[in-house]
């Protein structure tokens, strides 16, 4: 009984520890794709901790919500937090199993991720404002639309592997050793497609504006501001890195640890920087040499990306 | 108890006979007369449910005699097998809190003159589909088949006065009576091959060999598909579903639909014998067609009970898609697989009669406080309705599919099905699962964005007419259904491996399927596929979020000041309803890149008194192109028509020509017989 209880303490420690490094190194990640742009730019950009000066400076200033809002409008932002928080852990990190293993594989993890887009769509109905009802609009449009492009190309990696959960999943690419199969470069280049969509990033949306017709996720969330905003963009951020973590760990796991001895940890910890950071270039090189789709012009993009992840399947099969 | 059991199925239903003629005696006094006939109903569906739940839980079939006319050697029979079981608990669930509710909901919504013919009328839908279920050959279950029928298209046509009303009673009655001929030609085919009547034995399989059981796969499917709502046969659904009174369209989205599922899965899957490939990929087809075409249909709806008949298509897509998967896996020989198939289709089935009846009756709480169905006259609600607005949110996210509410795990397995079914069948035909997923997963996150329109349209932001505003919170009569309903939703989806124990005798009782490990619980959870290829445990997920959300709280707590409250901006001008998003704008993206399906016209008129250029007024109309009803509904109806004009010949009126009739046929039928023998 007792070793029970231990294995849960342990499991509760091992998620709230990769919880709280993610949230930690979460707005680095977006200051440090800022920081790339601006000097693709030749400009110099904000300062490397900027992503942490905004969110103390939001988490000190007081919430200023709607008369027209009810709970819902507060509930939302924390929802999408805790969502994101969730989602942590179900993915592997450093380590080639997610500490929260046990609660299920990839459809929890869509499903979770889901879960937080709901609550912060609904909310953003709430206030009466058009915006939030034309970024909720087109938030749920998107994501719905790049839902079968995602899921296939998901279901193309693990139905390669034999389990669709993602610690499994991983260990048996780690004990195959690096062999690219050509499938697998269809399902990466869809999922980057994907991925791009679902984190707002150019050529979907455009992170950095403020022009109401142009806004998908910045419109939803415009009437937020002080804490409730910090919740939302640190949420975000969280979403962004857990996603090219995902990537990361579906395409290039070499390197993450199998033990935890402290070296494999650290050669684990290096890879993922390593790995994530060069997803970020590719972000940072895509979303500066793209102009901004229409909203119109995206479902060609999403359907591109499902083409890629159904013949990542049929190719990898027959 | 045992002997209680034993007896359940005759008990209750002379309970509901009783309650018929106490509530016809009772016509002219409403309120006993309600309550005579639903709550006896309410008695006579908790007495089927315990006799369900103890025959899924024992996995013994009950037999029985229903009716026995000795000297005439007639004998009605009836039979709770586990499959039986399963469909009678899912409708006795929702019977009660919807016969519950009605009580309240027919006190507003039918005058003192109705109340009898309402509430009779809804015993005997409510008995008629019990022995739908358990009934042990093809007469009872057709005789019991069309009562239901009669019953169901009395309780839409309740408010006859409307054209509307009378039309959706008509088109279910000609299209509910299609199914029934094509079913009544599929159990004459069996038992004249069979040589009698009774399932056990025209539902054995392979009775008949060849062609002749492709035809019959064809008239089972034609005629359970009617009633499953499945596409192409769907185009009554939107009709009379909304018409009837909101708690029975929540009875008959939830509960009457599964009497088509049923018939698919006791003749079609597993009375048939072996299904054929090409009938699991029949069935894969229509059910993602259903399922796409259903949840895009719902989001262009702005009347909120069409939107939610809509989604019951979708969802009956979504059964027929797990179904599907189970067929093509017995047609491979694939035992386990088919168990885990069978098994997402039917938790499906119970988990949408669960949130399907929650939003039908939350939408006749909404409809009876403000009098109209319109999601765009509705709009900040929650402060008036909280009760009806949280249950109608757990719904909501329910019918999402999101994780901790009784859409996910259904939907979960489904998949599991799908990408089982691709990883261990042979053959090309296999591709066409992960697309059936891939096509699952769209449905999912336009479900999610239909949701969030229908939810937050209806209940957020500020009133759109006064009408709104005076909305005021249902009766507790009315509301205590809804919240079990609410909880039972959260308790399905987080412990679903209760579910998933409770299926494995009704499961392992069909031919041909074998639960292993796969379809067992977890802990709280689900496992399934073969190997370690996934499984789910959504309590420990809700505990992760129970603490993020805990953690965001934390976070955001300030200790100096409140919130502050501040109007919304409102670009300059005072913010009124009219500036907040309607539900068209809502739905106008997915409309506009899905426009081959809707194939809208739209018509934009600006009205200008003195000037073109002074424009006083917008007109602006959209509607979409009914593409079954026109296309294919349209030419069929057409060519009815015209052939009944041109039988008009043989029909002229004159007596001397029947008698001729009747003269040349005996004549023909005695050469015909005579040349035979």
């Amino acid at each position: 009984m007792t070793l029970v209880i231990q294995e849960a303490l342990m499991t509760a420690g091992a998620a709230l520890l990769q919880a709280v490094g993610l949230l930690a190194v979460a707005p680095l990640l977006k200051t440090v794709i800022k920081k790339m742009k601006a000097r693709l730019q030749n400009r110099q950009g904000p300062p490397l901790l900027q992503g942490y000066y905004d969110l103390a400076k939001w988490f000190g200033k007081e919430a200023v919500r709607s008369e027209t809002a009810s709970w819902i409008y507060v509930a939302g932002p924390r929802v999408y937090f805790a969502a994101a928080l969730a989602a942590t852990t179900l993915v592997p990190v450093v380590f080639a199993a997610a500490p929260l293993e046990a609660a299920g594989g990839i459809l929890l993890l869509v499903g979770t991720l889901a879960f937080g887009r709901f609550a912060l769509a609904t909310a953003a109905l709430d206030t009466g404002s058009p915006f939030g009802g034309m970024g909720a609009s087109r938030d749920m449009t998107i994501a719905a639309l790049a839902e079968p492009a995602l899921m296939l190309g998901l279901f193309a990696s693990a139905l390669a592997a034999g389990s669709m959960n993602l610690g499994v999943l991983i260990r048996t690419l780690l004990q195959g050793g690096i062999a690219l199969h050509p499938s697998d470069m269809l399902a990466f280049a869809g999922l980057f497609m994907i991925v791009v969509a679902e984190t707002g990033r150019i050529p979907v949306d455009n992170p950095a504006t403020h022009l109401e017709l142009t806004m998908i996720h910045e419109a939803m969330v415009l009437e937020y501001a002080g804490p409730d905003l910090a919740l939302v963009e640190w949420a975000s951020a969280v979403k962004e890195l857990l996603y090219l973590t995902l990537l990361a760990g579906l395409f290039m796991p070499v390197g993450m640890a199998t033990t935890t001895a402290p070296a494999a940890l650290l050669v684990g910890f290096l890879a993922w920087t390593g790995k994530v950071f060069a997803l970020a270039i590719a972000v940072t090189l895509v979303e500066s040499t793209n102009a901004k789709l229409r909203l119109f012009r995206v479902p060609e993009l999403v359907a591109i990306s499902l083409g890629l992840a159904f013949l990542a399947l049929a190719i990898r099969f027959l | 108890m045992e002997a209680l059991v034993a007896v359940g199925v005759p008990v209750a239903l002379v309970i509901r006979l009783a309650s018929v003629a106490a509530a016809l005696g009772l016509a002219r006094h409403a309120r006993a007369c309600r309550w005579a006939a639903l709550g006896a109903s309410t008695v006579a569906s908790l007495l089927t449910g315990t006799v369900a739940l103890q025959v899924i839980g024992s996995g013994h079939t009950i037999d029985g005699v229903l009716f026995r006319h000795t000297a005439s050697g007639t004998v009605l029979g009836y039979s709770v097998t586990p499959l039986s079981a399963w469909f009678l608990m899912v409708t006795s669930l929702v019977a009660v809190p919807v016969a519950l509710y009605s009580a309240g909901y027919f006190a507003h919504a039918v005058t003192t003159a109705r109340t009898a013919a309402v509430g009779t009328a809804f015993t005997i839908m409510l008995g008629a589909i019990e022995v739908v279920f358990v009934a042990g050959g093809a007469i009872e279950f057709i005789c019991a088949w069309e009562v239901m029928t009669l019953a169901t298209s009395a309780l839409v046509a309740t408010e006859h006065e409307s054209r509307a009303s009378r039309r959706a009673a008509y088109l279910f009655l000609v299209m509910s009576h299609v199914g029934t001929g094509c079913l009544v030609a599929g159990f004459l085919i069996l038992a004249a091959a069979a040589g009698s009547l009774s399932f056990p034995a025209i539902l054995s399989g392979h009775i008949v060999v060849g062609p002749m059981r492709d035809l019959l796969f064809a008239l089972f499917f034609i005629g359970f598909g009617v009633k499953a709502g499945l596409i192409p046969f769907h185009v009554w659904l939107p009709e009379a579903h909304p018409a009837a009174p909101s708690s029975v369209s929540a009875f008959m989205s939830a509960a009457l639909i599964t009497a088509g599922i049923y018939g698919l899965f006791r003749v079609c899957a597993f009375g048939l014998g072996t299904p054929e490939v090409n009938w699991a990929l029949v069935i894969l087809a229509v059910g993602a067609l259903s399922a796409i075409l259903g949840v895009l249909y719902a989001l262009s709806q702005t009347d909120m009970k069409r939107l939610l008949a809509y989604s019951t298509i979708e969802n009956s897509g979504i059964i027929a898609l797990g179904l599907g998967a189970a067929m093509l896996a017995l047609a491979h020989g694939r035992s386990t697989l088919a168990a885990v198939a069978v098994t997402a289709s039917l938790m499906h089935v119970l988990n949408h009669a669960v949130f399907k009846g929650l939003l039908f009756l939350c939408a006749g709480s909404i409809v009876m406080a403000t009098a109209t169905r319109q999601i765009e006259q509705f709009g900040g609600l929650l402060r008036q309705m909280p009760w009806t607005g949280v249950c109608f949110l757990v719904g909501a996210m329910a019918i999402s599919g999101l994780p901790l509410l009784n859409g996910f795990p259904s939907e979960w397995l489904t998949f599991q099905a799908l990408l089982l079914g691709f990883t261990s069948t042979p053959g090309l035909v296999r591709l066409n699962l992960p697309l059936a997923a891939a096509l699952l997963a769209l449905t999912t996150g336009l479900a999610a964005a239909c949701f969030v329109r229908a939810f937050g349209v209806t209940f957020l932001a500020l009133p759109r007419t006064p009408s709104a505003a005076a909305a005021h919170e249902s009766p507790v009569v009315m509301l205590v259904p809804q919240v079990c309903l609410a909880v039972l939703c959260g308790g399905l989806g987080l412990f679903p491996g209760l579910v998933l124990d409770a299926l494995r005798s009704v499961t392992g009782s069909l031919p041909g399927t074998q639960p292993g490990v796969e379809v067992r619980s977890m802990g709280f959870g689900m496992p399934s596929g073969l190997g370690s290829f996934d499984h789910v445990v959504p309590a420990l997920l809700a505990l992760a979020l129970l603490v993020g959300v805990i953690g965001a709280a934390a976070l955001s707590s300030r200790r100096r000041a409140a919130a502050r409250r501040a109007p919304t901006w409102g670009c300059g001008g005072e913010l009124t309803a009219n500036a907040a998003y309607t539900a068209t704008a809502f739905s106008k993206p997915l409309m506009m890149i899905f426009r081959a399906v809707y194939r809208p016209t739209r018509q934009v008129d600006a009205l200008a008194e003195v000037s073109p250029y002074f424009v006083q007024q917008v007109r602006y109309r959209s509607e979409n192109e009914p593409i079954f009803e026109r296309y294919v509904y349209g030419p069929l109806v057409k060519g009815v028509v015209r052939a009944a004009s041109g039988m008009k010949v043989l029909q002229a009126g004159s007596l001397h020509a029947y008698l001729a009739y009747v003269l040349v046929l005996a004549v023909i039928l005695l050469m015909w017989l005579g040349g035979t023998t």
